[in-house]
Formats: structure tokens, C-alpha cells, sequence
């Protein structure tokens, strides 16, 4: 559901200072692990970093087109853009967590390739709704051949619609937004579980084994956080919908990239400070 | 076509609501304190009770920020509320008894880079955005922590991460199964999202009454309560998982019935197996 | 090699529970009008068409069904660690995660309709008794088939996630797919069954909702009904091959070598994509342009 009300537009505008302060605060971040945990915190904080800008970078291919697209009206998938993006990372960020014993690449891979599958199968299913159910073949709004395939859209737009279903560039987009969000969501797991394997046996006084559930659940728990946050800042980026990345608004990624940095950058440290500090008693 | 929403002034204002949810929900917080002074685990049905304090105030903060038009649907913002809050909840359970306060200092910090992020490097551009993702990432925060409370016992690192079985007599430590072990931290955070997001997404719209939507914010909470108590009983004595049980069930029922009349009393008509009215021109 | 046959048997048992809860989902969330269309639901009042739709406006699928499946799941993960019996646990804790999609969907119902009084759309309270317990049951359904499968991914195929987690990601999966798959058919198809087939709604019709039905006014059972026949059906085939090829290529290649099923997975992505292609192209085919070529007229 949108909500109208008095409010000034927001736009495509980059904000040069407001990007500056935030690589800024990025590396502030970086700086504040480097001092506290130099060899295994800085790792895993770099690689949170890069795991959420993966995912807020890849959301933005993902083709949303909100409410209209439930009635034909727009072209893209009939839900939320951050949650679609959570549902093909979260299947994506399943697939690598059973094959993180495999080593970080094959892991991070098999992630990808989770939530890019997952992507897949879900724009055929919409495609083939729209074709077989409604009757409706699929066409772009914002530009006149599609970019890959080189088919013209104007016409088979029906009249009084902004376009309808997915286009090939838009299904192509699903699946490269998929494949990084799942990346990246696995990245992030693979980095904060290695962390917690490593250092919290020693913090907790516990054996290896015995911590594997704890530090499981908790590099789990990181991941689905951090995913959501750089979902919902990318669509606040995309202000709701998006056609896909031939759409104009996707032009606006390097300010989600800033903004994901900062996000995962603070929420990562935070992450790594969970075993660097000591634990009070209670 | 979107949903209109318009900005309806009354009612008590947002800085008292916020005022008195901080304070209860830090009070009933710390009163869970008292399990760890009585040694039982009676007091844990005031983790519930900060719960729906804090989603009372939450959801208010949302029904404020929404108001605005943010593009992208109220529940995205329940989402990013307690994805933030979540990673600053975890590593303030190392602080012992100062861990609430950590919990809102370290959420609110991590709530204002976020809305500093949103507004400016993101452009969106909204009055309130700064505070209200400020005050959401400390109810997101604190929520989860009375859901610790409640269902463990109390809100320490320690106590999430351990729980002490009989074992052919003997007391054994688990991890397995504790709060981070078995993930219930996952659906607490899901639990908290969906009721923080609820009141003001199920009662908008221009007849939206400011009593009515925070008097579902208790229903929901105790709603919440009464789940996440049964779920305690994995993990604190029987009877104080009673006594969280059934301070839930009356919370609930009396916050259900009293929403029930409320709505009986602002809609436009209550009808039973009528036809839909005649109107002109449709 | 005992071990990889076992794993495809429990592979094919999660398929078949992932197919059943995407279609039950699907209706369910129609039965409810939840989601993207809701909007239309919510919209028909105050462009005057008053109606008889169930308005369950309690966030998204995904979101909504991520917290039914992780709280049946966590409820379940509890009672298992009562001792209680798995097959016990898991009813038990569907049933609970049940009562609260229950309730969330009356709360919605009731507080959005109070909130249209200005245009005299009117609570039905008839409606409230005879749909909750449909859409319950649905998400019955649902919930028990993904938590189950949960179980099964956790307990039998040996997935590091505990049961509670595995809910959640299964739970906002299921509702991704089905929302995806479902909304367009059930927004577009049913509630403006009025417009003319095989074209999208114009704008100028916001709004203008079915309200009137084969026999007497329409209410929400009428369209979860037609919905199932098709929406339902591609939503649970959609989730049903998310969760078995996913399954199916980890079980088989991975104790082999996990870049074989890195392989394979790739494999099949480019089926899908070859696949999706033939629709797309068959359409435009087969149903031809709405105008003349040349027209480029936005």
C-alpha cells in the first residue's frame, strides 16, 4: 500500500556532500575495526560490506511494479520490492549456508546461483500467468525496444496501461538481482559464521562443537537483518517500483551503493564487536 | 491509483507517546531484573509488558513517518525498524545489567545514520525521517529484548545463549536449545515487525482515530505476548510461563474486545447479511 | 549412494508439501485480498463502489506469511523441545500460528472499513464470520506444508539453520512466489472481470471492482474459488519447483562435487530463461500487437 500525502518530491538528484560524508563514515567504520580487531574482524567487516552492497546493488534490478502491476497496469512482479528481493536472497542465502563448509567462493556461489534459480522460476511463472491465464503479452513502458532482444514494445502495450508482465530485459534483470542478493546474503553468513566459530568458544568457554548452533543462529539471524535493511533502503532509493535496469530510475544505483556501505559497515562492526568486547556479568 | 492517505491532526501528541514508551518499556525491562534478585523466573511477564510499551510507541512513530508518503508501504518500515534493532539488541546483551540502556543508546545511534542515510544520501528528503528511524531502531531494539526477557528469563548474553537441563539427574548446559541456539530470536524479530507495522497499515485511511489504532497496538502486543509466552515454556519454569500466559490471554482479550467496540463505533455501519447499499450514480 | 536416494525420496515428499502450500497460500491470500490488490479493495469505496470483499490488509505476503511459517516453526522447534512428539509439535504449532493469522485478518478487516466510514462503505459482520475461518483454514494448509518441509530440510537432509529459521526463510519465500505468481491473475482477471479480456486495466477504471456475481452479490469465496483454478495452481507449481530443484540439485551433486551442482543449477536457470523466451515470443505471436506498428505512442 502507498500512501499520498503532501510531501517534497524526492528525485533522482545525487547529493555530492551527503555521499562524501557517508564514504567518510564508511571508512571511519573500517578504521574503528582495524583498531579493536585488526586481523579477523577487519576481514569479515570488508566482507559484510561488500555481501550488503551486492545486495543493495542487485535489488535494484529486480523488476517490482507494486499495485498497478496487479492489475495489469504496470509491468514488473505484483509485490514489494524489498521483501521479493528478501524472498529470492533468503532462498539464495539457504542454498550457500549448507555448502558454507565448502570454502567461502563455492559457498558464496551456490548462493547465487539459489537465488538467481529462484528468480528464474518465478518471472517464467509470472510470464506465463499473464500469457496463458490472461491472456496478456508482456511490454515495457519506459523504452521502446527492448535492449537485449531488440523487440518493439509500444504495441503491445494495451491502451490506458503503462505496460504489463516481463519484458526479456526485465527477466533477465530478476535473475542478475537475484543471483547477487543471494551472493551477497552468503557472503555476509560466511564471513560472521567463520567470526563466531572462531572467537566465541574462547569468549563463551565452550568447545567448538558445542558452539556451532549459537554461532549458526546468530551469523543467521545478522544475515536476514542486514538483507532486510539494504532491501528497504534500496527501495527507498527506487521510491517503490522499478521496471528493471533499463528502467531510468535505475540509474540512481550509486546512491544506494554509498548508502548500503554505511548501513552494513555500522551493522557489521557491530557485529564483529559481539566478541571483542568482554561480557558483563549480569 | 494509490491509496490517499491524509495527515489527521488530534489526539495525544507524538513526543508524549514517545516519552512514556520510553519509560516503560525501560522500566518493565529492568523489572524483570528481579528474577535474578528473587532467583526465579516469576518476573518474566514484564518482558511482555515492555513489548507492547514499545509497539505502542513504535507504532506511532510509523503512523507519523508514514503520513509523510514515503513510496514504498508501511511495511517496509516495521522491516528496517527491527532489522537495525536487532544487530544493536545482540551486542548490547553483553552489557550485563546496563544493557536496555546500551540497547538504546547503540539503537538510536545506529537509527539516525540510517535516517541521516535515507534522507540525504538516498534523497527522500522527509521532515521526520531522521527521528522516526532514530525512534524506530530503538523500539525494534528494545521489543526484542522484553521478547528475550520473556521468554528466557532475563536479558543478558549469558542467559540467551545457555539453559540448564536435568540430565539422569545431573545439571547439564546446553546451547541447543536457548534462545540464539534455536532461533527464536528469528521469529520474535518477525513477531515485532508485522505487529509494529500492523496498527497503523490495518487502520488507515481517512477515518483514522488515534485511540483506536494504539488500542490495536495493545491487542497486537498481547497477542504477540501470548505466543512467545508458550513458547517460553521451553525455557523457564512452568509456572512462570503460566503467569506470562495468563496476564497475555486477559491483556488480549480485554484489548480485542474493547478494539471490536471502538471500530463498532467509528464505522459507517455494522451490518449482519445486508446487501450493499445503493449509492448514487454506481 | 544409500544416502543420496534417501535424500532425493525426502526431496520429492518436500516438493509435493511445497506445491500444496503455494497453492493454498495463493488462495488464501486471494480468499483475504491481501497484497497488491488489496489496494483496489480498498480504493472501490472511495470511488463509490461499495462492496462485500474481505479487506485484509495485514502487510504483504511475504512478510505476513515469513511470520505465520517462523511462528509455527518456533512453536514447533518449543514443543519438540518439551518432548513432545514431532508430528504433535508441528499440528500444534501450526494451529497456534493459525489463531494469529486469524486474528491479524479480523483486526485488518474491521479497522480498515472503520476508517472508510466517510464513504459509507459499511462493516459486514456476516462477512467476518463466514471468511476468517476459510482464510484460516487455507493458511492451515500453508503454514502445516512449509513448516513441515522445514522440518523435514532440518531434521532429515541435515541443514545447519535450526527449525525456527529455516521457518522464515521458507515463510517470506513461499510468499514472494505466491504473491508474484497469484496477485496479477487475481487482481486483474477476477476483480475487474468486467474489462475486457486480454488487455491490462486502464487507468480509467480504477477502482471499479466486480461487486456483483454469478448469484447475488460477490464475496470473498467466490473469487478464491475461480482464483485456485488457475492462480493457485501456477503459485504452487511455481513454489513446489523453487523448493525441489533447489533441493534436488543439492542432494544429487554435492556430495560429488559442489561446483557439479553449481553446474547444474546454472543448467537450469538457462532452461527457465530459454523457456520464459518461447512464452514471451508465442505471445507476441499468437495474440499480435493491440495497435498498428507504427503507432510508437506512449
Amino acid at each position: 500500500m502507498s500512501a499520498v500525502a503532501a510531501k517534497p518530491q524526492a528525485g533522482g538528484a545525487m547529493n555530492p556532500t551527503a555521499m562524501a560524508v557517508g564514504v567518510v563514515l564508511t571508512l571511519i567504520l573500517v578504521g574503528i575495526c582495524y583498531a579493536v580487531s585488526p586481523a579477523i574482524g577487519l576481514t569479515t567487516l570488508i566482507a559484510v560490506i561488500i555481501g550488503g552492497v551486492l545486495i543493495g546493488f542487485g535489488t535494484h534490478f529486480v523488476p517490482v511494479g507494486g499495485a498497478p502491476a496487479a492489475m495489469g497496469q504496470a509491468p514488473g512482479i505484483a509485490t514489494g520490492v524489498a521483501m521479493l528481493a528478501a524472498g529470492a536472497g533468503l532462498a539464495g542465502l539457504f542454498g550457500g549456508a549448507w555448502a558454507a563448509d565448502q570454502g567461502v567462493v563455492i559457498a558464496v556461489v551456490t548462493g547465487g546461483i539459489g537465488g538467481g534459480l529462484m528468480m528464474a522460476i518465478t518471472c517464467m511463472m509470472v510470464n506465463f500467468v499473464y500469457v496463458f491465464g490472461m491472456g496478456i503479452p508482456s511490454a515495457s513502458g519506459k523504452v521502446a525496444k527492448d535492449p537485449i532482444t531488440g523487440d518493439t514494445q509500444a504495441e503491445y502495450k494495451s491502451q490506458g496501461t503503462e505496460g504489463h508482465g516481463l519484458p526479456f530485459i526485465s527477466f533477465v534483470g530478476g535473475v542478475i538481482g537475484g543471483i547477487l542478493g543471494g551472493a551477497g546474503g552468503t557472503l555476509i553468513y560466511v564471513a560472521l559464521l567463520h567470526l563466531y566459530k572462531v572467537a566465541l568458544p574462547g569468549m563463551m568457554g565452550i568447545t567448538a562443537a558445542q558452539v556451532l548452533t549459537i554461532a549458526v543462529s546468530t551469523a543467521g539471524m545478522f544475515a536476514v537483518g542486514l538483507f532486510l535493511v539494504n532491501a528497504v533502503l534500496t527501495a527507498y532509493n527506487i521510491t517503490g517500483t522499478i521496471e528493471g535496469p533499463h528502467d531510468p530510475k535505475f540509474k540512481r544505483w550509486p546512491r544506494a551503493i554509498v548508502a548500503s556501505a554505511v548501513a552494513s559497515a555500522l551493522c557489521g562492526l557491530v557485529a564483529v564487536l559481539i566478541v571483542v568486547l568482554p561480557t558483563m556479568p549480569m | 491509483m494509490s491509496v490517499k492517505v491524509e495527515v489527521i491532526e488530534g489526539g495525544i501528541p507524538h513526543n508524549k507517546i514517545m516519552i512514556a514508551g520510553v519509560i516503560c518499556t525501560l522500566l518493565c525491562i529492568y523489572l524483570t531484573y528481579l528474577n535474578v534478585v528473587t532467583k526465579t523466573e516469576m518476573f518474566s511477564f514484564f518482558g511482555g509488558l515492555a513489548v507492547v510499551a514499545a509497539l505502542i510507541w513504535g507504532s506511532h512513530t510509523i503512523k507519523v513517518l508514514c503520513s509523510y508518503g514515503i513510496g514504498t508501504g508501511v511495511p517496509s518500515a516495521g522491516m528496517i525498524a527491527f532489522g537495525s534493532g536487532v544487530i544493536a539488541m545482540l551486542l548490547a546483551t553483553k552489557f550485563g545489567i546496563l544493557a536496555p540502556i546500551v540497547a538504546l543508546v547503540l539503537a538510536a545511534i545506529i537509527g539516525f545514520i540510517l535516517g541521516y542515510v535515507s534522507n540525504n544520501i538516498l534523497n527522500m528528503k522527509i521532515p521526520a525521517m531522521v527521528q522516526a528511524l532514530t525512534e524506530m531502531a530503538v523500539v525494534g531494539a528494545l521489543s526484542l529484548m522484553g521478547f528475550a526477557a520473556l521468554i528466557t528469563g532475563g536479558f543478558g548474553f549469558t542467559g540467551l545463549t545457555t539453559k540448564t537441563v536435568s540430565y539422569m539427574g545431573m545439571s547439564v548446559m546446553t546451547h541447543q536449545e536457548s534462545f540464539l541456539g534455536g532461533c527464536l530470536i528469528a521469529v520474535a524479530f518477525l513477531l515485532g515487525s508485522i505487529a509494529i507495522q500492523h496498527p497503523f497499515n490495518a487502520t488507515l485511511g481517512p477515518g483514522w482515530k488515534q485511540d483506536r489504532m494504539l488500542m490495536l497496538t495493545a491487542e497486537c502486543g498481547f497477542l504477540s505476548m501470548i505466543v512467545a509466552a508458550i513458547m517460553s515454556f521451553a525455557l523457564i519454569s512452568a509456572s512462570s510461563a503460566f503467569i506470562s500466559l495468563i496476564i497475555a490471554i486477559i491483556g488480549w482479550a480485554y484489548t480485542y474486545s474493547e478494539y471490536m467496540n471502538m471500530s463498532k463505533r467509528d464505522a459507517a455501519a455494522w451490518l449482519d447479511s445486508k446487501p450493499i447499499p445503493d449509492v448514487e450514480g454506481h | 549412494m544409500e544416502h543420496i536416494v534417501f535424500g532425493i525420496g525426502i526431496t520429492a515428499l518436500t516438493g509435493a508439501l511445497a506445491t500444496i502450500a503455494g497453492s493454498a497460500e495463493d488462495t488464501e491470500s486471494n480468499i483475504g485480498s491481501q497484497g497488491d490488490p488489496n489496494s483496489q479493495v480498498q480504493l472501490a469505496p472511495q470511488m463509490g463502489f461499495l462492496h462485500r470483499i474481505f479487506n485484509k490488509a495485514v502487510a504483504g505476503e511475504p512478510p505476513a506469511y515469513g511470520l505465520w511459517c517462523a511462528l509455527g516453526a518456533g512453536l514447533a522447534w518449543a514443543f519438540m523441545a518439551m518432548q513432545i512428539d514431532p508430528v504433535l509439535a508441528i499440528v500444534l504449532g501450526c494451529v497456534l500460528a493459525t489463531f494469529v493469522q486469524g486474528v491479524y485478518a479480523t483486526t485488518a478487516y474491521v479497522g480498515r472499513t472503520a476508517s472508510l466510514a466517510k464513504f459509507g462503505q459499511p462493516v459486514y459482520v456476516d462477512i467476518l464470520k463466514s471468511m476468517t475461518t476459510v482464510t484460516m483454514a487455507h493458511a492451515f494448509i500453508a503454514v502445516f506444508c512449509t513448516v513441515t518441509l522445514c522440518y523435514l530440510i532440518n531434521g532429515a537432509l541435515g541443514h545447519p539453520f535450526p527449525l525456527p529459521l529455516l521457518g522464515l526463510i521458507w515463510g517470506i519465500a513461499l510468499g514472494a512466489a505466491g504473491s508474484a505468481t497469484g496477485n496479477p491473475y487475481y487482481g486483474k482477471e477476477r476483480q475487474y472481470q468486467n474489462q475486457k479480456f486480454g488487455a491490462g486495466v486502464p487507468i480509467s477504471a480504477s477502482g471499479n471492482i466486480v461487486r456483483y456475481a454469478e448469484a447475488g452479490e460477490r464475496n470473498s469465496i467466490d473469487n478464491g474459488f475461480f482464483t485456485h483454478k488457475i492462480g493457485g495452481s501456477a503459485s504452487g507449481i511455481c513454489f513446489g519447483l523453487i523448493v525441489f530443484l533447489e533441493l534436488w540439485r543439492t542432494v544429487v551433486f554435492e556430495a560429488i562435487n559442489p561446483w557439479y551442482a553449481i553446474v547444474v543449477g546454472i543448467l537450469m536457470i538457462l532452461i527457465f530463461t530459454v523457456v520464459d523466451r518461447y512464452i514471451e515470443v508465442w505471445a507476441r505471436k499468437n495474440y499480435g500487437p493491440y495497435s498498428a506498428i507504427k503507432e510508437a505512442e506512449a
